[in-house]
């Protein structure tokens, strides 16, 4: 008969080195995996539609209004650029926008996107107005 | 204790209540946000902050019941850990729907998304493992090293996995990001709706455990 206590110590070893094998395993398979935003140069490699996330190149948006295209260059964080064609209507305030997300193909020289998210600076502070209207467009 | 029992419940109500009023109506609609979509804060954080506690309840619950081998254990485990699914399954549609709203997609599978997308699955893994064991002393034992291994991939899911990708979701670990800066008004109400929520769910809890033991006790009438 093996001792309880020294049996017990064994199986709560045995936990604690799964737990850390979790964490690891955890860690290291998700780590390309768990973000769908591709980098600008493996986007313009991918014939598949990918989604790329940056910033907007100051002063780069222009906006053909009867023809509904939208034309911007886009920034990674590595300081890359490319350039995004949208066709459909520009989102509002969409110059103040600090986070975009195109979802696309790239072909042509530039990234032709079918879906913009775009993030734009918010605060959750109160409005300077005093008058408050209840369910209008702020 | 049934009076205490009852006044903190109608506390709890007047309360929430006054917390509901507050994010619809005391509170004016923030800067930078579309319409009225700024209130949702005061229930998404809360949801998703709930619904981590209940996750870490029902680890420190298993690992009692490892300890401990009552049954009471196993319970409270069980129950949180199906409040915790409850709670986030609440955060994953309030986030969409202010996704859809502030960024134009309710879903993109944008790193959070996708990281509340597995804690789901693990802990609906979960559930389905305790329904899947008839014997009770060797489920809440199987359960309660599941929910353990559960729990840590928690803090690398809610915490970690969105602060290491670019993600269009706030940090939620520091106040640095602008996207953080509460106003104190705003701050009020939202600390003010997590005590509510979190009071909520501790009474959520009790009827839930109170229920597993009903039943427990049925059971061994039975035998």
């Amino acid at each position: 008969m093996s001792d309880p206590k020294k049996q017990r110590r064994l199986w709560y070893s045995v936990g604690g080195v799964m737990i850390v094998a979790f964490l690891a395993y955890g860690a290291t398979s998700f780590k390309s995996n768990l973000t769908p935003y591709v980098s600008f140069e493996e986007a313009q490699k991918s014939a598949r539609k990918v989604q790329v996330a940056g910033g907007l190149v100051p002063d780069s948006t222009t906006y053909i209004e009867d023809k509904e295209l939208l034309q911007f260059g886009i920034v990674e964080e590595d300081g890359d650029t490319m350039t995004v064609l949208y066709e459909g209507v520009k989102p509002g305030n969409f110059e103040e926008a600090t986070q975009i997300v195109a979802i696309g193909t790239y072909s042509d020289g530039a990234f032709h996107a079918n879906q913009l998210l775009v993030k734009c600076p918010s605060k959750y502070q109160g409005l300077e107005e005093a008058p408050r209207s209840y369910g209008s467009e702020t | 204790m049934n009076r205490v029992g009852m006044t903190l419940k109608w506390f709890l109500f007047v309360w929430m209540a006054g917390v509901i009023w507050a994010a619809f109506l005391w509170i004016p609609s923030a800067q930078g946000f579309k319409g009225e979509s700024s209130r949702i804060v005061f229930f998404h954080v809360p949801t998703a902050w709930v619904a981590t506690l209940a996750f870490l309840v029902s680890c420190i619950a298993s690992g009692l019941y490892l300890w401990r081998r009552e049954p009471k254990y196993d319970f409270a485990a069980a129950v949180s850990a199906g409040l915790g699914l409850l709670y986030a399954v609440l955060a994953t549609v309030t986030g969409a729907v202010f996704a859809k709203i502030m960024w134009g997609a309710y879903w993109n599978w944008d790193p959070r998304q996708t990281s509340i997308t597995i804690l789901l699955l693990i802990y609906a893994a979960y559930l389905a493992l305790r329904s899947a064991v008839d014997d009770p002393e060797k489920r809440a034992t199987l359960a309660a090293v599941y929910s353990i291994l559960a729990f840590v991939t928690v803090p690398f899911l809610m915490f970690i996995v969105p602060r290491i990708y670019f993600s269009l979701h706030p940090d939620v670990m520091t106040n640095a990001d602008p996207d953080n800066s509460l106003d104190s008004a705003h701050l009020r109400v939202l600390l003010a709706s997590l005590a509510g929520f979190t009071g909520l769910s501790v009474w959520l809890y009790s009827i839930g455990t109170r229920i597993e033991e009903i039943r427990h006790r049925r059971r061994q009438e039975v035998l």
